[in-house]
Formats: C-alpha cells, sequence, structure tokens
C-alpha cells in the first residue's frame, strides 16, 4: 500500500509556490528586500556547502568566485549597452566557470589543510587583482551597475524595483538551488560523497577522483559566480567586499550556522544570518562579535548547526522514530 | 455621555493634527560614516561638523521653517551595509537626504541607491574624481574638492614656488594613483621645466618609509608631493627628518592636528603646506565667526573635516532654502548653480557635473599656532577656483544639465 503522506506533499508544492508568488503583497518594501538578498545568500551558501559539506573540502577562496561573478556582471552590463540582463548572467557565470577550471586544476592533487590554505591564497591573489586592475574593476570606488528590464513577452522585470527583483531572483537563484538539490542525487555527486568517505576505496573501483574532485570545484564556482552577479544587480552596486576574505568568513559563518550536513542547512543559515545581521546592526556596532560567538558556539556545542538542532529536538519528541542517519543526502 | 465622545474626537483630532504637523516640519539628514572600527576617528569629526550645522540651522528657526534632524549611521565603511541601512531610513522614516565624506565605494554604492530610490547624496570629503566625472549622478553633489582641484592646487603652489626638482609619494590604490597623475599633468602645464624626479606608489599602511625616504634625497628633489593619509602621512614626515631628509612635503592632509600630533617631532612638518577647501586659518571675519561660535558651542576647534562637513551641510541647506520645498527633485533644480558664500569663500554648485567650484586654501606647518600647543598651519593663502577648474566638457560627466 502506498503511503498516504505522498498527495500532502504534492499539495505543498503549488501552495509553496504561491506563497513565493503572493510575498511582494504580504511583507513590507524592506523585508522584501531582506528576503531577496537572504535568497542571494541561499545560492552561495549552498554552493559553499557542496564543497564543505558533501566533499569535505575547506575553502577559504569561495569569494573569489562570488567576486568574480559581481564584477564581470558589472562590466558586462556597464560595457555591453542594452545587453539583455540573461546574457550578462550568463556570460558572467562562463567566465567564473572559467576561473574555477584554472584554480581547479591548480589545486586538483591538494587536499585537507593545503586545500584550504592554497585557496586562502587565490583568495587573495583575485583581491589584489581587483584592486589593481582599477581600469575593469573600478578598484577601491568600485563600479555601479544597472541593468536592463527583462521582457518576457506581455510581462517585463525591471530590476531596479524590488519586487521584480524578488521575482528574479526567485526564479533563477530558485533554479539554481533546484539544480544543487538535483546534483546531489545524480551518481556524480553520490560519487562526490563517497570519495569523501573514502577515496582511496573509490579509486580501486576505477573512478578518477581528481576528476570528479575539479567538476565539483567548476561547479561550486560557478554557482557562487551567479550568486556573485546577482549580488550585483541587487545594490545596483559592486565593491571590493565582494571579493574579500570577509565575504568567504560570511558564507562560513552561514555554512557552519545554518549546518553542513543537511541541504537546506545553508539555505536556513543564510536567512538567519541576514536577518540577525540586519537586527543586531541595528542595535550595536559590535555586531560582528556577537556573530563570532554565535559561530564559535555553534562549532563547540551544535556541530550540525540550527537544522542539526532542529533535527536533534524532533527526534525527542515523542513518538519520534530515528531515522537513521543525521545527514538528509 | 455624548458630549464626552465629542470632547474625545476633538482631542483625537488635535493630536493627530499636531503630530502630523510636527512630521511635515522636520527635515532629516542621514550621515553615512564609520562611526565605529578603524575609522571612527575619521567619521566622529564629520558627523560633529554637521550636527553643529543643523544646530545652527536649527537656532535659526530651520530651513524654510522646517528643523533639521540629523541621524548619524554607521556606514561600518562597508558599501552593502551602508545601503542596507539607508534603505531601511527610506522606507520606514521617509528619509531623502543624505551625506557622507568617507569611502568612495560607499560613496558609489549610496549614489546607485539614491538614484534608483530617489533621494540626494552629497558629500564633504569622497575624492574620487570619477565621482562627479563619468560616474556622475543627478543625485548626487560634490561640496568638496576632488583629486583632480585638490592636486591642481598643490601643483600651482610647486609652480608658484618655482621648484623644479619634485618628487611624489602616494598610497597605491586609485586615490593614490589619481591624486598622483593629476598633480604631475598640471605641473607639466603650469611649469615645462618641472622634472618628477621620482615617483613612488607604496602600499596602504607601509610601516618603514626608509627605503622611500632614501630615494628621494637620492634623487635631489626639492619638494616632495603626497596625497597619503592616516599613518601612512604620519610615518612618512615622522622617519623622513632623521633619516636626513630636507626637502618640504607638498601635502593634501597637514592641516589635521592630529597627524601633527602623531608626528610628535614639530620640525619634522614645520614649513610643510597642507591644501584643502576649509582650514581653521582662512583670514576673515566669516571664518573667524564661525570658529568661535563653534568653539564656544563644542569645546574644540572645527579643524579640517568638522568644518568641511559643516560647509558643506549649510550649501546644501541654501538649496533646500532655495528651492522652498525638500522634495528633492526641487533641491537637486535649486542648487545646480547656487552660490554659497561662506567662511571659506565663494562656492558655486556647477550644474554640469554637481562639482563645487570653489578656492582651496593653502597653508604652511608653522611652529607657533594659536588654535595648539604644537606646531599647526598658519594663515592660509587662496587658489582662486578658476585655477583648479576641471572644464565641464573634461570631466567625462555626461547627461547632467549644461
Amino acid at each position: 500500500m502506498m503511503p498516504k503522506t505522498k498527495p500532502a506533499y504534492l499539495w505543498a508544492w503549488p501552495l509553496g509556490l504561491a506563497l513565493l508568488a503572493a510575498l511582494p503583497w504580504i511583507l513590507p518594501p524592506y523585508q522584501l528586500r531582506l528576503v531577496t538578498e537572504a535568497t542571494i545568500f541561499s545560492l552561495y551558501a549552498v554552493s559553499y556547502n557542496l564543497l564543505l559539506g558533501y566533499a569535505g573540502l575547506l575553502s577559504f577562496g569561495h569569494a573569489m568566485f562570488f567576486g568574480v561573478g559581481a564584477f564581470a556582471a558589472a562590466v558586462v552590463i556597464n560595457s555591453m549597452e542594452g545587453v539583455p540582463l540573461f546574457l550578462a548572467l550568463a556570460m558572467a557565470t562562463a567566465l567564473t566557470t572559467l576561473a574555477g577550471l584554472v584554480v581547479g586544476l591548480l589545486l586538483l592533487r591538494v587536499k585537507g589543510t593545503p586545500f584550504a590554505l592554497l585557496t586562502l591564497a587565490f583568495n587573495a591573489l583575485f583581491y589584489a587583482i581587483a584592486v589593481k586592475w582599477h581600469t575593469v574593476t573600478g578598484g577601491d570606488d568600485g563600479l555601479t551597475v544597472f541593468p536592463s528590464v527583462v521582457n518576457f513577452g506581455l510581462l517585463s522585470l525591471d530590476p531596479g524595483k524590488g519586487p521584480d527583483m524578488y521575482y528574479l531572483t526567485v526564479l533563477v537563484i530558485g533554479l539554481a538551488v533546484a539544480f544543487c538539490c538535483y546534483f546531489t542525487r545524480t551518481a556524480m555527486g553520490q560519487s562526490v560523497l563517497l570519495i569523501r568517505e573514502n577515496e582511496e576505496r573509490m579509486r580501486f573501483l576505477g573512478y578518477n577522483t581528481n576528476v570528479a574532485r575539479l567538476m565539483l570545484f567548476i561547479i561550486t564556482g560557478a554557482l557562487a559566480g551567479l550568486a556573485g552577479s546577482f549580488y550585483a544587480i541587487f545594490n545596483s552596486f559592486v565593491s571590493l567586499d565582494a571579493i574579500s576574505i570577509e565575504m568567504t568568513t560570511k558564507v562560513l559563518l552561514m555554512t557552519f550556522i545554518g549546518g553542513t550536513a543537511s541541504f537546506a542547512g545553508p539555505i536556513v543559515g543564510a536567512f538567519f544570518y541576514t536577518y540577525v545581521q540586519d537586527f543586531l546592526s541595528d542595535l550595536t556596532d559590535n555586531w560582528p562579535l556577537i556573530m563570532g560567538t554565535l559561530f564559535i558556539l555553534m562549532v563547540l556545542f551544535a556541530p550540525g548547526g540550527l537544522s542539526g538542532l532542529v533535527k536533534s529536538l524532533a527526534a525527542r519528541l515523542p513518538g519520534a522514530k530515528d531515522k537513521g542517519s543525521d545527514r538528509d543526502d | 455621555m455624548r458630549k464626552l465622545i465629542m470632547v474625545g474626537m476633538v482631542l483625537l483630532l488635535a493630536v493627530f493634527t499636531a503630530t502630523a504637523s510636527l512630521a511635515g516640519g522636520t527635515i532629516k539628514l542621514a550621515v553615512m560614516e564609520p562611526l565605529s572600527g578603524t575609522f571612527k576617528d575619521i567619521g566622529d569629526r564629520y558627523l560633529e561638523g554637521v550636527q553643529y550645522a543643523a544646530q545652527v540651522l536649527n537656532e535659526q528657526g530651520g530651513i524654510n521653517g522646517m528643523q533639521v534632524e540629523v541621524i548619524p549611521v554607521d556606514s561600518e565603511l562597508k558599501p552593502a551595509i551602508a545601503t542596507r541601512k539607508a534603505t531601511k531610513l527610506m522606507i520606514k522614516e521617509g528619509v531623502k537626504y543624505f551625506c557622507g565624506g568617507t569611502g568612495s565605494s560607499v560613496g558609489g554604492a549610496m549614489v546607485a541607491l539614491t538614484g534608483k530610490k530617489g533621494g540626494l547624496f552629497y558629500t564633504y570629503g569622497m575624492a574620487a574624481a570619477s565621482m562627479t566625472g563619468a560616474k556622475c549622478s543627478k543625485t548626487f553633489f560634490r561640496a568638496c574638492a576632488n583629486t583632480d582641484t585638490q592636486s591642481y592646487a598643490l601643483a600651482n603652489w610647486v609652480a608658484s614656488q618655482g621648484f623644479t626638482k619634485v618628487f611624489t609619494v602616494a598610497q597605491d590604490y586609485s586615490f593614490g594613483q589619481q591624486a598622483t597623475e593629476a598633480f604631475i599633468k598640471k605641473l607639466k602645464e603650469l611649469n615645462p621645466k618641472a622634472e618628477i624626479v621620482g615617483k613612488v606608489l607604496h602600499p596602504i599602511g607601509t610601516k618603514d618609509f626608509a627605503p622611500y625616504v632614501s630615494q628621494i634625497i637620492n634623487s635631489g628633489a626639492e619638494v616632495v608631493f603626497t596625497s597619503n593619509w592616516g599613518s601612512d602621512l604620519t610615518l612618512l614626515l615622522k622617519q623622513a627628518k632623521p633619516l636626513g631628509l630636507k626637502a618640504k612635503f607638498a601635502c593634501y592632509y597637514l592641516n589635521d592636528e592630529n597627524a601633527i600630533t602623531a608626528v610628535a617631532n614639530d620640525e619634522a612638518v614645520v614649513g610643510s603646506v597642507a591644501a584643502e577647501v576649509y582650514m581653521i586659518t582662512i583670514p576673515g571675519e566669516a571664518n573667524k565667526k564661525f570658529v568661535e561660535g563653534f568653539k564656544k558651542a563644542k569645546g574644540y576647534y572645527p579643524t579640517w573635516l568638522r568644518g568641511k562637513a559643516y560647509l558643506a551641510t549649510m550649501f546644501w541647506a541654501e538649496a533646500v532654502k532655495k528651492a522652498g520645498s525638500a522634495k528633492v527633485s526641487d533641491v537637486i533644480k535649486a542648487w545646480e548653480g547656487l552660490t554659497y558664500d561662506g567662511p571659506a569663500g565663494k562656492w558655486v554648485m556647477r550644474a554640469c557635473d554637481h562639482q563645487t567650484q570653489q578656492p582651496i586654501w593653502i597653508a604652511p606647518v608653522v611652529a607657533k599656532s594659536p588654535y595648539f600647543k604644537h606646531a599647526y598651519v598658519g594663515e592660509a593663502g587662496m587658489v582662486p577656483a578658476s585655477k583648479v577648474d576641471v572644464p565641464c566638457a573634461q570631466t567625462g560627466c555626461k547627461g547632467l544639465a549644461k
């Protein structure tokens, strides 16, 4: 007999989509802005977690892809007047893919601490290029970005308007996050998991683990680049912050706070970080201190992050059954 | 009972009317400055200048009867954070006017935001020439010098002194590069015989200037141009003298008492010059009155940043006065071409790029100052606006009123 939960699960989709579509009417403009920002960071954090949570690769350089995507989108939009937004996004993502390929090839055989340190070094290199290449990136002054309106025939969306930017973000970033979710269920995604668990065994089974890791590095870089492009368009501006080590720290915080052990963890982390930062920065100038403390507490006492906490609380509820592993991958 | 209800309704109406008129009687001005972290001191001093301007305006009855409410906002020197906080103020509190002086990247992001959401942003300290050049905007006004005008003023001074061997030292980022380029360009124009005997672009936060000082000494330079600020300025000056450098410095920011205190050696700074749009040593009754008033109200002098922020805010207030309303489009229209005759001379807001045409003041550091126990800038001399002007056609700004 089929379980009776399936029809309810199917109903949740149209309901969820209807809710997403109705948000601009439900939320005040500023709250909608926060949701848009958190959605962009969700993709950034999910892409990071594919590296960290799924492949076990601790990277300190994810902002290099985020920043390349942001600057590339700005440069394309500014230099090609009237360029369609989706073409600009595609070009920026392609460039980030290329950056991921180059860096990935150089990091192919490195793992563990050397991998983490080298990604940090590459991030510093990309940052230095952004500072020095003033004619392209604007250096410390940054770049202003005003993309053109997106036309879907009868419907047109202006990224300069809050609700329109929200719809564009939910559409594109939502699809990208869905792709990430799908990717974790593909043979390639599963092989990444197995490589993390026992790389030697995978090799004995005939897998080229280097290629799998390289592919993952390129894909996550491209996704972070797409998030960066949206970040630039969302703010109508891109500065060196987008490619700084601080931007890597931000994604690290989001991912750890949300939890690396589940696909939804980084999304929870991105929303949590965005809202808590907004709330705390109104109260005190020392909000980074509070965030840092929270991060330490999470690592020490709740390594599964918020999603892990919710799961363990749910497991303690009367009637809850132990469904096995914490990870839902 | 009916009477009671009537009285209650009238009272309620009165309260609502009073609240509404109070809201309509305020013009909010958000000050986007780094109010925490490394650059807190800079942000605080700018904020003090704006707050004093608001105090003076409010004591005079406000602008067109509207009281000025200053809202300090910690930009944290991060464009994304600054624009998020500004958006919140725009949406939740209806703030339309913003100002700031620190961080051209914050300025760029604020210009994009105000352009998109219908506000106005003015600066009293962001010097990147491109902000009123290729990146100019209808909603952005600059009431201070930019890298072109400030460098041109120093080039004028170097040329007027007859120096022919000139060395340049600047921080290696867009600001330092632009300042140096503009200085060299103007100096070559004014004195073709002048020779740039050395040019150094060093990393920000350099601790050891000895190799650069040796280069300057070996080059035989008669004067050193520097746009350095912060510890890069103080350490350069501090280390140059003991290493035997005799050449004087032509600086962007030596009229900062904190910088001179940090050098902690008056001999190392006396004779060098500073250039700015405002100094407390500007001669004239208007400035004397302003300095006295500020000192009386605050207990300290309106040096450098405080003075710049005050003047820019008074200039903005003149535009609002002329507009006769707080509507941004009216204020933009009113500010274009407006003249403000204040303590630092006559300022004109040029319509073609929204860059204020203003004199730049140059003063040498002297050993004895009536304001401080240490050395400080002496009486300032004026470089007229016409001598530091960049013609509209050369700014790169397109799309604003000509």
